[in-house]
């Protein structure tokens, strides 16, 4: 007898519908699964067979095999645990196999036959509807998760008898009250109002925000180089309903779902030992890295100085397209990365340079840490942001802003930059390109000329150039202005990164 | 002094005068021994070739001594575009003709234009290696306003100081000379190559030095007695208080030759060293214009190329230009009293646009000239 399950395997952040095969024969008992299964899937043998026994179902003693169809894409993950079991329930006659092929069943099989919920289930259910099926049977733990999903209908089965009484048309089990996910806003991190003093930092950090700007935030050590950019979340505008399913659903496969959709932007901070493999992925098949957790969200890199070199070549890739291709011996995939880069590091190597006597560094180790930071990475920076040591603040001050106002005008912000580029596919101002700039950040005469005038001094090369007008394309719609002006670009250029060419002081 | 064989029609420098040169590169280890002692190493610099290898070859006197009788000149051929010359020739700067300067140069750049650089009047800008922004911008402006006005400015490439200097006098196409301590060919520092390049396409590099011999801790001091020799004024931008870093001036004093310094903050350990000096006498250099009236007297010509514009400004960018002067050189500082942060970022953009600031160290903007 033949019978069939349809379940999900994830493959990255893909998910690839796996069709359970199960087929009884007369012989010598034996269960096998071919199929390119990994070790998890294999040892289902076990968990299955324990499971149907326990839930008090035959298991039969004749010859099982078990195929996992399309036999060419390796299936990793215990979720498959489900399928298996009632497909081979369907084919020892236990179970009709009439809903089987409109059901996905996902989930892992504990031995007493209860059902656990695995990563990935709003995956999941995203490739039930894609897939046409019309309900995903799972575990309890996630069904909010898979309620996302709104056009699909969840089951829950807390046991593996749950699950047959689903197949059978019954009802599923009810969800518990202590199932995660009870719209758990997570708080958005800590609050712009907590910094004192430092103006000139939070204007430039609310611009880096408004455009998506990647930012460099340079200052001796305790300035508070990390505690800004640890802020930064707290002041983007809140994800749409797209982008925050994208981020949810990267949190569901890599096991961070907090509770339902996730509302503030991802903001990652890797410590500066982080390998390539483990800023863009591929580690291990299936593996994400720190840039696709941070996509339409923030990436944090304290101590830019410290990170490795080809760590840092590596983010070239997502900053340049949005997205990071992974290519391995064994695997290859593309996944999604488009974030804020926000980099932080000390203006030489002891930290102190511009402050006063402290500075200890010679002509050599400044030119050695201009090096290390210059280059691909820092070409890609739109502005840079310099921190001081002020011993004039008082702790006691009020602070410029809170996270909340300035959230507000970041929200305004981004809505005109949306409005204006509706067209060009592209929604912030740090993504625009020539054509673009062309079109909507030509300031006014004045501005003009001071653009002219830099660009004639060497100041700025055609990239700086175009790098100043989408920070003044931000700091006027920041200001509310249609157009850009002076002032604008006069900002600009304070903010702008050194060019490679005027690296070296003396030359 | 009697002038020696010439060994072709072309080559200006005689035979006894290229084999001190090969000598020197030959001792190049026990002179660097030496140089713990500044004054011992010029002494010895003084002393003719047999009392120098009685002096400090050591153990290699008979070896250096039976090799300086074998010497050919073709030992010490210069590299491509290098010509030597010494003082036994006419065209050898005159400034450089006394028993403490260098018997040969050679000389990178042609033996007529070095000629027409040393006979206009000559300001050597020299100072710290661990030179801050602000003197940084100092030695450029001061060589800027120098150069236009048609001096030639000298310095080494090893101080940050004098390395800013030229690269502002380039800026004007000014006139230049650089003193390598080492070979023409190998000893610039790596970093300093494109400016190197640069001074050779206008100006003249010199070397007492062969080619290929590297450079030492003693070629830094023999070179500084070179720079300070060409020189009726060396300017001491920006150095610490030690011996080292006042070497050069020290020999300039010695030779009777102006000094002269610019002063920072008395707070300031870099300038611990310029204000040494103007304690002790040396001129106090503001700017162009101090500089060229130590040069020409009362008489001096009117800067040229100065920025004029600082006297036309409007009131709002000259305030914000004040208060960098003052202190207040970060935009931070400058709208700590809750001033309109745009319009400081505007004006700190518009005054850098106009070669009125330069950005300096940590984010901090360093006015480019003195205050008037």
């Amino acid at each position: 007898m033949l019978a069939r399950a349809h379940t999900f395997t994830i493959d990255g952040l893909q998910t690839r519908h796996v069709t359970v095969e199960v087929d009884i024969r007369p012989g010598l008992p034996a269960f096998a699964i071919v199929g390119l299964a990994d070790a998890a899937v294999r040892e289902a043998r076990v968990r299955v067979k324990a499971a149907v026994l326990n839930s008090g179902y035959e298991f039969p003693a004749r010859r099982i095999t078990a195929n996992l169809a399309p036999g060419d894409i390796p299936k990793a993950g215990p979720g498959l645990d489900l399928a298996l079991a009632c497909a081979l329930l369907a084919a020892s006659g236990q179970l009709p196999r009439e809903r089987l092929e409109s059901h996905a069943l996902f989930g892992e099989l504990a031995l007493g036959g209860e059902v656990r919920a695995c990563h990935g289930t709003l995956a999941v259910a995203q490739a039930t509807q894609d897939a046409g099926l019309t309900t995903l049977v799972l575990a309890g733990a996630h069904a909010r998760e898979a309620k996302l999903v709104e056009d699909i209908d969840v089951a829950i089965a807390e046991r593996l008898s749950s699950a047959v009484r689903v197949l059978r048309g019954g009802p599923g089990d009810s969800l518990s009250a202590h199932a995660p996910g009870t719209a758990v806003a997570r708080a958005p991190g800590p609050d712009l109002s907590e910094v004192r003093g430092q103006h000139h930092a939070v204007r430039a950090l609310v611009i880096a925000a408004a455009g998506g700007h990647n930012s460099l935030l340079s200052g001796p050590p305790g300035t508070g180089k990390t505690m800004l950019a640890q802020r930064i979340a707290s002041i983007l505008p809140p994800l749409s309903r797209p982008e925050a399913i994208e981020v949810t659903r990267i949190h569901s496969i890599t096991g961070e779902f907090a509770g339902g959709l996730a509302s503030v932007r991802p903001f990652r901070a890797p410590h500066h030992s982080i390998t390539m493999a483990g800023l863009v992925g591929g580690a291990r098949a299936g593996w994400v890295g720190e840039v696709v957790l941070a996509h339409n969200g923030v990436l944090f890199l304290d101590e830019l100085s410290e990170f490795a070199r080809p760590a840092l070549e590596a983010l070239r890739q997502p900053l340049e397209g949005g997205r990071v291709a992974v290519v391995r011996a064994q695997h290859s995939a593309v996944y999604p990365a488009r974030f804020m880069l926000v980099a932080a590091t000390n203006p030489c190597p002891c930290g102190y340079a511009g402050d006063g006597d402290r500075c200890r560094c010679t002509e050599s180790d400044m030119a050695r840490h201009r090096r290390r930071l210059s280059g691909p990475l820092l070409d890609r920076v739109d502005l840079v942001t310099h921190l001081e040591r002020d011993a004039a603040h008082d702790l006691r001050e009020a602070p410029l802003t809170s996270s909340r106002k300035a959230r507000e005008r970041v929200t305004d912000a981004r809505e005109r930059q949306a409005a204006r580029l509706k067209d060009d596919g592209v929604s912030v101002n740090a993504h625009m390109d020539v054509r673009m700039l062309l079109g909507h950040a030509s300031p006014d005469l004045h501005g003009e000329a001071l653009l002219r005038r830099a660009r004639e001094s060497g100041l700025l090369s055609a990239r700086g150039q175009q790098r100043v007008l989408r920070v003044a394309r931000t700091i006027a719609d920041l200001n509310g202005s249609e157009r850009v002006r002076a002032r604008h670009v006069g900002a600009a250029l304070a903010l702008r990164p050194e060019s490679g060419a005027e690296g070296s002081r003396a030359a | 002094m009697t002038p020696g064989r010439r060994p072709a029609e072309s080559a200006r420098a005689c035979v006894s005068c290229s084999r001190r040169s090969w000598l020197l590169a030959e001792l190049s280890g026990p002179l660097d021994y030496q140089c713990r002692d500044r004054g011992r190493l010029l002494d010895l610099l003084e002393l003719s070739d047999g009392d120098l290898l009685r002096a400090v070859a050591g153990r290699r006197r008979q070896e250096l001594s039976s090799a300086c009788a074998r010497f050919d000149v073709r030992d010490v051929s210069p590299a491509q575009g290098v010509e030597a010359v010494c003082r036994h020739d006419p065209s050898y700067p005159p400034a450089l003709n006394d028993p403490g300067g260098p018997r040969m140069l050679n000389v990178a750049g042609g033996l007529d234009r070095l000629r027409a650089l040393t006979d206009t009047p000559t300001v050597a800008i020299i100072g710290s290696r661990r030179a801050t922004d602000y003197g940084m911008e100092m030695a450029k402006s001061l060589a800027r306003g120098l150069a236009a006005s048609g001096v030639t400015v000298a310095g080494g490439l090893s101080d940050g100081i004098a390395v800013a200097a030229l690269a502002g006098a380039l800026e004007v196409d000014g006139r230049t000379i650089t003193v390598v301590h080492g070979g023409l060919d190998v000893a610039c520092p790596v970093g300093r190559r494109s400016l190197y390049r640069r001074v050779g396409q206008s100006g003249c590099a010199l070397s007492e030095l062969p080619c290929g011999c590297g450079p030492r801790r003693w070629t830094h001091a023999g070179g500084e007695r070179i720079i300070a020799r060409l020189a009726e004024l060396t300017v001491v931008v920006e150095a610490l208080d030690s011996p080292g870093e006042l070497a050069g001036a020290r020999i300039a004093q010695a030779l009777g030759r102006t000094v002269a310094a610019v002063p920072g903050r008395v707070t300031s350990r870099a300038s611990g060293g310029t204000h040494a000096l103007l304690m002790n006498g040396a001129h106090l250099v503001r700017g162009p214009v101090d500089a060229l009236e130590l040069l020409y007297g009362p008489q001096a010509p009117a800067a040229a190329g100065l920025a004029t514009a600082q006297d036309e400004l409007e009131p709002r960018l000259r305030d914000v230009l004040d208060r960098v002067g003052a202190g207040d050189d970060t935009p931070g500082k400058l709208t700590r009293a809750g001033e309109d942060a745009g319009g400081a970022l505007l004006a700190l953009s518009e005054l850098e646009l106009l070669g009125l600031l330069a950005r300096g160290d940590g984010g901090r903007y360093v006015p480019r000239h003195s205050a008037a």
